[in-house]
């Protein structure tokens, strides 16, 4: 039997070399749109060999985005990080200068009003409360040592805070306007009527021995009347909210909400001596610029 | 405890009682950690410790208070003096016992307070009673008996008393 011989009698290699050279030189002979047989001829074996390829590139492509995701969230992470702790920064910065806007807002209220009553004026700031539960008061970080005596005066713009009622030489106590054992002359600012002001046990003041023919009213303030040491005249103490007839009394009371709360304030003016008006300012007469 | 420590205390308690606590104020009141101060050094050193301390706690107290300073001398002194017999004549005392003992001493030391005042015509004595005294008296209560369930539940507080007493 004789055997088929499949091996090639020639270079094989040379010949499928000459023939690709051929097929390729024809190829480009070939018009345009039978160039395009083969693009479309090669279509499903490009859909085959996408899947594998698209796979890979999946792959691919995930590793590089974690990668890139690992060591962009790194940076990331630290500047968030820092991000924060400057905002931290920012937003302390931020309360304190806000805290020293008000504060500065209050010091600049306070040195006005100093000018404005003038006699001498001692500034102290509020250090604590009572430390009982039984009278309102408040501890002044200035004491003996700064010029401060029992029954000085203690205001703030707004208004009366209070009296002093005990010093150490370092700190003093001021029983506030609010407390019942307080006790302030005060003067109905539109109808001039006089009376004392004193606490209540609930927190506010009362206007107590105002004539019975007075017309006070729900709206009124009520100021210093200047006629007791300790405040000038024309201070706010506080505005009537309430006018009651004491039963089978000759007077008339007054419930008052205090200009000042007491409870909340921070920094005061102690009143050392009164100003003593001349004769002239006393009367109300006009000053008189002299001519040169 | 010696000199030093209980100066120490009570001028740490100065700054509690007049700035931290009126912070916290329940029902407009604040305890007052000088009686319960005084109760349990009554408590732990015997009726001569209670009153010393109880006495130079009012005094201190009261130059930072429109209190006046005899008053307060006097109330946390009895009180401080009050608790140290108690506790010498109570062989077990246990931590809702000082409780309910600390609320009855500060109730009959505002009582006093309150009437004292009331003599000036500046209080209403049942206001004080019902807005002052009964708060203070819980709020002191919960303190001192807080205080002391630490103490006994954490220390052998039987033993420290009879060793500090001798």
């Amino acid at each position: 039997m004789r055997m088929v011989n499949f091996r090639a009698p020639y270079n094989t290699g040379r010949l499928v070399i000459l023939l690709a050279v051929v097929l390729l030189v024809g190829f480009l002979l070939l018009p345009a749109q039978f160039q395009g047989l083969f693009q479309r001829a090669g279509s499903p074996v490009g859909w085959v060999v996408s899947w594998p390829l698209r796979a890979v590139a999946g792959v691919s492509d995930g590793i590089a985005d974690l990668w890139a995701r690992y060591v962009a969230l790194r940076t990331v992470e630290a500047e968030n990080r820092e991000l924060r702790k400057e905002l931290e920064y920012l937003k302390g910065q931020n309360s304190q200068l806000r805290e020293a806007a008000a504060a500065t807002d209050r010091l600049a209220a306070l040195l006005d009003f100093k000018q404005q009553i003038g006699g001498t004026t001692i500034a102290a700031q509020v250090i604590g409360r009572d430390t009982g539960n039984w009278y309102r008061t408040i501890i002044l970080n200035k004491g003996e040592a700064d010029g401060l005596r029992p029954d000085m005066g203690v205001v703030t713009p707004a208004g009366v805070v209070g009296r002093i009622v005990k010093t150490t030489s370092a700190t003093s106590v001021v029983l506030l306007v609010t407390d019942p054992n307080n006790a302030i002359a005060g003067v109905v600012q539109r109808t001039r009527d006089e009376g004392i002001v004193e606490g209540t046990s609930s927190g506010s003041a009362r206007l107590k021995y105002i004539p019975m023919l007075s017309d006070a009213r729900p709206g009124d303030r009520v100021v210093t009347s200047g006629l007791v040491g300790g405040f000038p005249k024309g201070l706010a103490i506080g505005t009537i909210a309430a006018v009651h007839k004491e039963d089978e009394g000759l007077f008339l009371s007054a419930e008052l909400v205090p200009e000042v709360d007491g409870e909340h304030v921070e920094e005061v003016l102690v009143i050392q001596s009164l100003a003593v008006p001349s004769e002239g300012e006393r009367l109300g007469a006009p000053k008189v610029k002299l001519k040169s | 405890m010696n000199v030093l420590v209980w100066s120490a205390l009570i001028a740490l308690m100065v700054p509690l009682q007049s700035v931290l606590l009126p912070q916290v104020k329940i029902a407009g009141v604040t305890p007052d950690v000088a009686l319960v101060a005084a109760c349990l050094a009554g408590l732990l050193g015997g009726e001569l410790h209670g009153l010393v301390v109880g006495l130079t706690l009012g005094w201190v107290m009261s130059l930072f208070s429109a209190m006046d300073p005899v008053v307060a001398m006097g109330v946390k002194g009895a009180v401080g003096y009050a608790a140290g017999f108690a506790g010498r004549h109570v062989v077990y005392l246990s931590w809702p016992m000082l409780t309910v003992g600390i609320f009855f001493l500060s109730c009959s030391a505002g009582s006093a307070t309150a009437f004292l005042l009331a003599l000036n015509g500046r209080q209403d004595l049942w206001w004080a009673i019902r807005a002052v005294v009964l708060p203070q008296g819980v709020l002191d209560a919960l303190i001192g008996g807080a205080l002391y369930w630490v103490a006994w539940s954490r220390f052998n507080v039987e033993r420290w008393m009879t060793e500090y007493r001798m």
